[in-house]
C-alpha cells in the first residue's frame, strides 16, 4: 500500500474529554475509493473519530494524516481550507441554514471562495438535479422532508468535489424509505469512485454501502471485517 | 421554590458571559440614569431649589422707622406664611481700599442669627457677629475651589469705621451685603428697617408678589414702605447666568435616560428570549409555567440588582462633583445635589425596568408549549429575513459578507433595538463634540477679544485679585506713570502684538432714563477679536459709530441704525448703532465708543491710570507668564494677569458632556456586544456547520462584524443628522435663554472630515461591541457545537 492510495491514516489517536477517554489509541487506514462503515454502541467514540478525520477537533495524542496532510500541523485557517477542499460532511440532523433556499445552501460551500455567485449556483443546480430534487431547489429547509433535506446536505457535501465524504449517521433521523434513498445515493457515489466513511448504527446501511466495517467499543477498534457487497 | 432557585442558579452559572453583560449594562445604565436625572433636576430649577433650601423671602420690604413702629410691622400678618424682621438697615460706604470686595455703598443689616423661618443664610465660614466691630460678609461659598476669593480673615472699613470680618455667609436672595449684630446696628442708627416675607398666596409673577405686599402693608401709614423687591428679580438674574447651559444639560440628561432605558430593555428581554429553549426543556421536565417565569426573573434579577446598586453609587459619585463645581460658582451653593428621589429611581426604578423587560418575554414563554419553546429557541425564521438573505445570495460580494449583511434581518426586533442604541450613542457623541467645539470657539473668541493678559495699575490702596490667584501682597504703591505712559510701557515689552485701553464710564443719554455704560476704547481694539463676536451689523470704522452688546441692546430696546445722543459736561455727540456683539469688553455690558469721542466730550478730563483697563495680546507663541512677570518687574504698582482661561461653567458643561458621551457610547457598545453574544449563541449550530464546510476563522469574524457594521452604519447615518439638528437647534435656544446672541461662526462646527469621522463612530461603536463575541464565535469548537445540538 503506497501513500497515494491511502486517503486517511490514523495512528494511535487518543482523545480525552476531561476524565472521559473518547478514543483510546485508534489506528486506521482508508484507501482511495473505499467505503468504510464505523459501527459500535452509543458513546464508543464514532463521532469523535469522524471529527478527528474532518479536522473539526484535535486529538490529545497520535497522528491524523489525510491526503498526506498531517492535520496537527495545520492552524485553524488551514484546517478550514482543508475541510473546504478535501472533505464533505453529512450530519444526522442535516445542519442546513434555515434562511437560505435549498440551492443556496448547496452553493454556499463553493461560495466561500471567490465572490462570483453564478458558477457555484450552476453546479449546485446540477447536483440537485442528479440527486433528484431539482424541483425543490427554491424551497426552504423548513418546507423540505427529512429525506429531501438530507439530499440537499449530500449535494452540499459534494459541492467542492471532496476527496473524502464523511457521514455521521446520515439515516439516523430518517424513516426507512428516505433512509434507503440516501443509502442508494451513497452507494452510487462510491461506485463512481467516491471515498466514503460512514458512521452508523444501522447494520443494513453498513452491509449495503460499505466494503469494510470497523467496529468500535470504548474508544478502541475491536474488529474489522471486509464485506462482499451485493 | 427551591427547584426554581436551583434552576436559576444553574442557568446563571451556564451563562456567565451573559450574566456579566446584564450586570455591566445595568451598572452603566444606572450610572447614566443617575447622572442624567441629577442633571435634569439641577437644570430644571436650580434657583428654586436653592431658594427653597434657604426659605428665601418672596419679597424684601424696606420701611421707614420714623413712620412705622416695629410692633406695627410684626402685627401685619395678612397672607403671610412666615416673616423675619424687622431688622435695622443702613447703607455704608465701603471706602476705597477699605478691604476686599466690591467698592461702593453696602447694605448692612442687623440680625441676631443667620437662621430663622425666612432667609436661612448659609454661614459657610467663620461665625455670626456678636460683639461690636464684628461683621459677616455676603459671599457665595466657593466650594472646594477657593481660587479667586479674598483671603480668609480681614478687615473692612465701612463708613469710616473698621470692622473685623468674623465670617462669610451667603444669601441667595441678596437681602444684604453684610450683617452685624442687632446691638451694633442700634449703635449705627438705622435709617430703615427690613422685613422679609414668605407669602401663602400666588407668588409666580411680579404683580402677584406686589399684590401680596399690598395686602400685608394695608393700613400702614402712607410712605411707610420705602422700597420692595420681589424675589423674581434675583431669580431672573440667576436664570440668565445659567440659562445658556440649561438646555445643553437637559438635552444630555434626556439622551442619557433614553439610551439607558432602551439598552436595559434590549439586553434583558434578549436574555429571556434567548433562553426559550431552556424554558422548553424546563417545561418538559415538569416545571409549571409560573415556575418558569420565576426562574427567568431570578436569572436576570441577580446581576441586575448588583448592577443597579453599584450603578447608583457610581452615578452619585460622578454627578456630585460636577454639580457642585458647576453651580456653586453661580452662588447656588445649597440644595444642588443628588436628591433622595434619584437614588430611589436608581434603586427601585431600574429593577422595575429590568423586571418589566424580563416579564414581557417571560410571559410569552409562559404561554408557549414546551415544543414551541424548544424550537423558538433555535435560530429564528422570518419571511422578511429569508427574502433578504436570498437576494443577498446573488450579490457579488464574498459570501461571509453577504451572509453577515443578512443576519440583522433574521431578528428585526432585536436589530431595531440595537440600531436605536447605536443611533443614540452616535447622536450623543455628535452633539457633544459639536457642543464642545462651539463652547471652545466661543471661549476662543472671548479669549481673543479679552486679550491674553489683563493689566490694571493700582490706585495705591486696592490691588486686583486676578481670578485663580490670591491678591498681590507687599507694599502698596501708586504708579508714577500716566495713562499714556502705561500704554507705552506695555507696548514696549517683548512679544507684544496688540494693546487696547478701556475706560468705563456711565454716560447720560438723551431719551434713556438711566445712563448707558460706555467703554471708551483706544488702541488696537478693532483688530483684537471683538469683531469676531459680532452677531449682526458691522464693526465700527468711524468715531461716530458704536457697537453694542446684545444684552444691552435687549435691555434698552435698541436696534441697529438707532442714533444715541450722549451728553457729558454739557457737550453732546450723536452716535449710530452700527453693530451688535455677543459680548463686549470685560465687566458689565457696555457699548464700544472710540476714545476720540471722550476727548471731544470731555477735553479737560485727565483719566487716571487706575481707571483704565488694558488688554494685551502677544505675538503667536508669545509667553504669557513671561510678559506678566515683565510688567510686574517694570512697575510693581501695575497688576497684570493671564486672562486666557475657559469659563468655569463651560468647563463643567464640557465635562458633563464628555462623561455622558463616554458612558453612552460604552453602553451602546455593550448593547451591541450583548446582541452579538445572543446571536452567536442562537446561531451556534449554523456557525458549526459553516465551519465544517470550510469557513475560516477570519471569515467567521468577517461575517459577524459585517452584520454589526450594518447596524452601526444605520445608527451612524441616522444618528449624525439627529445630533446636528440637536446642536443647531439647542445651541441658539440656549443662547437665547441667556438673552445673548451668538455669532453664526460658532455654529459652523461641522465639516466634511468631521462628519465622516462621526459616521465612523457608529461603525466603531458597533464593531468594538461585536469584536469579542465575533472572535469567540470564530473559536467555537465545531465538534462540540454539532455534538450538543
Ligand atoms: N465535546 C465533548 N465534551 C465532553 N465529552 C464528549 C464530547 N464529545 C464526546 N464526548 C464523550 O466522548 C465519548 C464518545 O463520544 P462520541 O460522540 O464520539 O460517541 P458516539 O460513538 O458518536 O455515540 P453516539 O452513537 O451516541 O453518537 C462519549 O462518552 C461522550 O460523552
Ligand atoms: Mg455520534
Amino acid at each position: 500500500m503506497t501513500t497515494d492510495t491511502c486517503v486517511v491514516r490514523l495512528d494511535k489517536v487518543r482523545k480525552e474529554y476531561g476524565d472521559t477517554t473518547a478514543l483510546d489509541g485508534v489506528s486506521l487506514e482508508i484507501r482511495t475509493g473505499e467505503a468504510v462503515a464505523v459501527m459500535g454502541p452509543s458513546g464508543c467514540g464514532k463521532s469523535t473519530m469522524l471529527n478527528m478525520i474532518a479536522g473539526l477537533d484535535r486529538p490529545t495524542s497520535g497522528s491524523v494524516r489525510v491526503h498526506d496532510e498531517e492535520l496537527s500541523r495545520l492552524n485553524e485557517t488551514k484546517l478550514a481550507l482543508f475541510r473546504r477542499h478535501r472533505i464533505g460532511m453529512i450530519f444526522q440532523f442535516f445542519n442546513l441554514l434555515d434562511d437560505l433556499p435549498a440551492i443556496d445552501n448547496v452553493a454556499l460551500a463553493a461560495q466561500l471562495t471567490g465572490t462570483k455567485a453564478g458558477p457555484p449556483r450552476k453546479r449546485a443546480m446540477e447536483l440537485l438535479d442528479e440527486l433528484g430534487i431539482a424541483d425543490r431547489r427554491n424551497a426552504y429547509p423548513a418546507a423540505l422532508s427529512g429525506g429531501e433535506r438530507q439530499r440537499v446536505a449530500v449535494a452540499r457535501a459534494l459541492m467542492n468535489r471532496p476527496a473524502l465524504l464523511l457521514a455521521d449517521e446520515p439515516t439516523g433521523a430518517l424513516d426507512s424509505r428516505s433512509g434507503e434513498q440516501v443509502m442508494d445515493l451513497l452507494l452510487d457515489l462510491n461506485q463512481i469512485g467516491q471515498t466514503l466513511l460512514i458512521v452508523t448504527h444501522d447494520e443494513r446501511l453498513a452491509t449495503r454501502c460499505a466494503s469494510r466495517v470497523v467496529e468500535l467499543a470504548d474508544g478502541r477498534i475491536t474488529r474489522e471485517r471486509s464485506l462482499e457487497r451485493a | 421554590m427551591s427547584a426554581v432557585w436551583r434552576a436559576s442558579r444553574a442557568a446563571v452559572r451556564r451563562r456567565r458571559v451573559q450574566t456579566f453583560v446584564i450586570g455591566l449594562v445595568v451598572l452603566l445604565s444606572t450610572t447614566t440614569i443617575v447622572v442624567a436625572l441629577a442633571l435634569l433636576e439641577a437644570s430644571s430649577a436650580p434657583f428654586d431649589r436653592a431658594f427653597a433650601r434657604q426659605q428665601g423671602p418672596h419679597a424684601i420690604a424696606v420701611y421707614d422707622p420714623a413712620k412705622v413702629t416695629d410692633a406695627q410691622l410684626t402685627g401685619q400678618r395678612t397672607g403671610v406664611a412666615a416673616a423675619a424682621g424687622p431688622f435695622g438697615q443702613v447703607t455704608l460706604d465701603l471706602t476705597e481700599g477699605g478691604g476686599p470686595g466690591p467698592r461702593g455703598p453696602l447694605t448692612v443689616v442687623g440680625r441676631a442669627d443667620p437662621g430663622g423661618s425666612v432667609d436661612r443664610l448659609n454661614l459657610w465660614q467663620g461665625r455670626w457677629p456678636t460683639a461690636a466691630g464684628e461683621i459677616v460678609l455676603n459671599q457665595p461659598d466657593p466650594g472646594a475651589d477657593p481660587r479667586g476669593f479674598p483671603p480668609d480673615s480681614g478687615e473692612v472699613t465701612l463708613g469710616g469705621k473698621r470692622y473685623t470680618v468674623v465670617g462669610r455667609a451667603h444669601s441667595l436672595s441678596q437681602t444684604a451685603d453684610a450683617w452685624v449684630s442687632p446691638e451694633q446696628m442700634t449703635a449705627l442708627h438705622p435709617t430703615s428697617v427690613q422685613m422679609l416675607y414668605r407669602f401663602t398666596g400666588d407668588v409666580s409673577t411680579k404683580p402677584a408678589v406686589h399684590a401680596d405686599l399690598a395686602a400685608v402693608t394695608a393700613g400702614l401709614p402712607a410712605g411707610a414702605l420705602i422700597a420692595a423687591q420681589p424675589y423674581l428679580v434675583v431669580k431672573e438674574k440667576v436664570a440668565s447666568d445659567i440659562g445658556v447651559y440649561v438646555p445643553f444639560l437637559a438635552t444630555f440628561g434626556m439622551l442619557g435616560l433614553i439610551v439607558a432605558v432602551v439598552i436595559v430593555g434590549n439586553v434583558v428581554s434578549g436574555a429571556v428570549v434567548s433562553s426559550f429553549r431552556h424554558i422548553g426543556i424546563l417545561k418538559a421536565l415538569g416545571f409549571t409555567p409560573r415556575q418558569v417565569v420565576a426562574v427567568h426573573l431570578v436569572m436576570v434579577s441577580v446581576p441586575a440588582l448588583i448592577g443597579c446598586v453599584l450603578g447608583t453609587v457610581a452615578g452619585t459619585l460622578a454627578a456630585q462633583p460636577l454639580l457642585s463645581d458647576g453651580f456653586a460658582g453661580l452662588g447656588l451653593d445649597v440644595g444642588i445635589n443628588v436628591g433622595v428621589w434619584i437614588w430611589v429611581a436608581g434603586l427601585v426604578g431600574v429593577p422595575t425596568l429590568v423586571a418589566l423587560s424580563a416579564f414581557v418575554p417571560a410571559v410569552r414563554a409562559h404561554r408557549l408549549s414546551a415544543a414551541q419553546a424548544i424550537s423558538a429557541g433555535s435560530s429564528p425564521r422570518t419571511g422578511h429575513g429569508t427574502r433578504i438573505q436570498r437576494r443577498l445570495a446573488g450579490v457579488r460580494l464574498s459570501r461571509p459578507v453577504t451572509l453577515g449583511l443578512g443576519l440583522p434581518f433574521a431578528r428585526p426586533g432585536r436589530t431595531v433595538f440595537t440600531v436605536v442604541a447605536v443611533l443614540l450613542g452616535v447622536t450623543t457623541v455628535t452633539f457633544a463634540t459639536g457642543l464642545a467645539d462651539t463652547l471652545t470657539r466661543i471661549s476662543t473668541i472671548e479669549d481673543r477679544a479679552s486679550g491674553q493678559i489683563g493689566v490694571r495699575p493700582s490706585d495705591g490702596r486696592t490691588r486686583i485679585a486676578p481670578e485663580g490667584q490670591l491678591p498681590p501682597t507687599g507694599p502698596q504703591a501708586t504708579t508714577t506713570r500716566t495713562d499714556t505712559e502705561v500704554e507705552q510701557l506695555l507696548r514696549g515689552l517683548p512679544d507684544v502684538a496688540r494693546v487696547t485701553s478701556v475706560f468705563r464710564l456711565p454716560v447720560p443719554t438723551i431719551g434713556q432714563t438711566q445712563p448707558l455704560t460706555v467703554n471708551f476704547v483706544r488702541g488696537d481694539y478693532s483688530s483684537m477679536g471683538y469683531q469676531d463676536e459680532l452677531t449682526a451689523g458691522r464693526w465700527m470704522t468711524r468715531a461716530d459709530e458704536t457697537v453694542v452688546p446684545s444684552e444691552l441692546m435687549r435691555e434698552r430696546g435698541l436696534k441697529i441704525g438707532d442714533k444715541l445722543t450722549l451728553e457729558l459736561g454739557g457737550r453732546r455727540t450723536v452716535l449710530t448703532v452700527i453693530g451688535e456683539t455677543m459680548d463686549g469688553a470685560p465687566g458689565p455690558p457696555g457699548m464700544f465708543v472710540d476714545w476720540r469721542v471722550l476727548t471731544e466730550l470731555a477735553p479737560d478730563r485727565a483719566v487716571k491710570p487706575h481707571e483704565v483697563y488694558y488688554q494685551v495680546q502677544l505675538k503667536r507663541g508669545g509667553d504669557v507668564a513671561a510678559y506678566v512677570a515683565a510688567v510686574k518687574a517694570a512697575d510693581p504698582a501695575i497688576d497684570a494677569w493671564d486672562t486666557s482661561q475657559l469659563s468655569d461653567f463651560a468647563v463643567t458643561v464640557i465635562g458633563f458632556s464628555s462623561v455622558l458621551s463616554l458612558l453612552l457610547s460604552t453602553v451602546a457598545a455593550l448593547g451591541v456586544f450583548n446582541t452579538v453574544v445572543l446571536n452567536v449563541r442562537e446561531r451556534r449550530r449554523d456557525l458549526g456547520m459553516l465551519k465544517s464546510i470550510g469557513m475560516t476563522p477570519r471569515q467567521v469574524v468577517t461575517m459577524v462584524l459585517t452584520s454589526m457594521a450594518v447596524v452601526g452604519a444605520a445608527g451612524g447615518v441616522l444618528g449624525i443628522p439627529l445630533g446636528i439638528v440637536a446642536h443647531r437647534y439647542i445651541v441658539p435656544t440656549a443662547a437665547d435663554a441667556a438673552r445673548i446672541a451668538i455669532p453664526h461662526s460658532v455654529l459652523e462646527v461641522w465639516q466634511a472630515p468631521t462628519l465622516a469621522l462621526m459616521a465612523l463612530a457608529g461603525v466603531v461603536i458597533a464593531l468594538l461591541g461585536a469584536l469579542v463575541p465575533a472572535r469567540g464565535a470564530a473559536r467555537l469548537t465545531i465538534a462540540e457545537v454539532l455534538h450538543n445540538e
